[in-house]
């Protein structure tokens, strides 16, 4: 079977620091995702450095399927020496991982990466080879359904030391703490957020080292309809509702025009919710059939915002959507739940909306951005103007 | 009598939700609650005199939060006949 294979990282920056040590870079080539952690040594400037130029070296060969040995050996030979210590060192965790699931993981330095896997934490058991004098560890993976590697800079380990905790934070208490934390359901991002916003928490928000996690998930994937604007000619409502209705997965309804649309070529009623969790955005409607419905330009303007914080790594809060109003709602089906997209843009132009910030255009621009922004999240998006 | 106000895009820019707000406590203070069904809906299609209210089959438009409470006793409390 073909997974999605979704992979998200939330860092951390030493206090005081504006640049990270810590480097994540991903790529997907064909069918295979390679995701590199790089932890440069140091911290600042240098170690932002070395480890952009290791995580761009080794992610750019390993996904071009040159072997390890050499990868290691351009990096070596590449990597500027520091004058203080005499060495150019930086460690990294690659995952270099196929949509069926299987692959490998190669470990240089950063602490084991672990498996979370039926609600359980568990340790690789992983191989030890020597590669040009380095000790690398090599576990071959096959993984199932809901499984996610989770790959952390030792920034994690180190959390607390010398405040809340006297030896930092031990392995076997972070993985007790991802078995309780890590819902099923949850996506790469949002476990990286969730396990980084504890380090910062037990760091007092002043973290003393850069502090990065990546993870990778295999996900089933999940496909999801979205119907917004209402078609250019009324005559298309009936065909383009029924094609939209036709797709398989998700249905999402945004707009006040386009839900009496397809509710009426449903032959059902919209009804609409009376709260306003957030009294900048509209409440949300129900149609049969229908999984989420909401009002359109407004709603959508802040599913832009929301996808900018969830797709900035150094945004803790970003990842976790609790809220009950319809763009935090429609951001977790978007953002966590589905893996494919496919809008159904409708161009008819509201006079009445001319001159306010909800204009046609206005909106078809919003759509392209967060399209975009989908995108970056490795979701396949597809939109189809009418 | 349903009386049902538009939280559509347009409208919900102009003030729906104070709207609603003040229908609300008109309601409740008017001890009104089982004569009056207040509801939100999308689009009334009166978008450019917004915010649009029906009272069942009686538009009532351009409200807002200034005029809530005048439109509410002089345009609707007198459909209730």
């Amino acid at each position: 079977m073909n997974y999605f294979i979704d992979n998200g990282y939330t860092s951390l920056n030493k206090k005081g620091e504006e640049l990270c040590g810590d480097r994540v870079e991903c790529r997907t080539n064909g069918d295979y995702l390679t995701a590199v952690l790089c932890d440069g040594m140091g911290s600042g400037v240098k170690a932002n450095i070395l480890a952009t130029l290791s995580s761009k070296i080794l992610c750019t060969m390993l996904s071009a399927g040159v072997p390890l040995r050499d990868c290691i050996e351009t990096l070596i030979a590449s990597l500027p020496v520091c004058k203080v210590r005499n060495v150019a060192y930086a460690t990294f965790s690659v995952c270099h991982i196929k949509r069926d699931g299987t692959g490998e993981l190669l470990e240089f330095d950063n602490p084991g990466a672990i498996l979370l896997r039926d609600g359980d934490a568990l340790d690789f058991s992983r191989t030890k080879t020597e590669i040009c004098g380095k000790t690398v560890y090599i576990t071959e993976l096959a993984l199932k359904e809901n499984d996610a590697i989770v790959i952390t800079s030792d920034g994690v380990e180190h959390a607390g030391i010398g405040m809340l905790m006297n030896f930092g934070w031990e392995r076997n208490q972070i993985k007790d703490y991802l078995r309780r934390s890590v819902k099923r359901g949850m996506s790469a991002r949002s476990i990286s957020a969730t396990l980084a916003g504890e380090c910062n928490e037990l760091y007092m928000n002043e973290p003393g080292d850069d502090t990065t996690v990546l993870a990778v998930k295999v996900k089933k994937p999940e496909p999801t309809a979205v119907f917004v604007g209402p078609p250019m000619h009324k005559s298309d409502d009936k065909a383009y509702v029924a094609e939209f209705m036709a797709l398989p997965g998700k249905k999402v309804v945004c707009g006040g025009t386009s839900s009496q649309i397809v509710a009426r070529e449903l032959g059902k009623e919209v009804t609409t919710s009376f709260d306003f969790p957030d009294r900048d955005v509209p409440p949300i409607g129900y149609i049969d059939g229908i999984d989420l419905t909401t009002e359109g330009v407004i709603t959508i303007r802040r599913v832009l915002e929301l996808s900018e914080r969830y797709l900035d790594p150094w945004d803790v809060g970003g990842k976790s959507f609790t809220k009950r109003d319809g763009a935090t709602l429609l951001s977790k089906l978007l953002f966590e739940d589905s893996t494919e997209l496919e809008f159904f843009v409708g161009q008819s132009v509201n006079e009445a909306h001319k001159g306010l910030p909800i204009e046609t255009t206005m909106k078809l621009k919003l759509i392209d951005k967060l399209a975009e922004n989908l995108k970056k999240m490795g979701k396949s998006v597809k939109i189809r103007y009418y | 009598m349903i009386l049902k106000v538009c939280v559509g895009s347009s409208c919900h820019l102009k003030g729906s939700y104070d709207v609603i707000d003040k229908f609300k406590s008109l309601i409740e203070s008017e001890k009104l609650g089982d004569k009056i069904d207040l509801r939100a809906c999308f689009c009334l299609n009166r978008c450019s005199d917004g915010v649009a209210v029906k009272a069942d089959d009686t538009y009532i438009l351009n409200v807002n939060g200034q005029n809530a409470e005048e439109k509410f006793r002089n345009e609707i409390l007198p459909l209730l006949g």
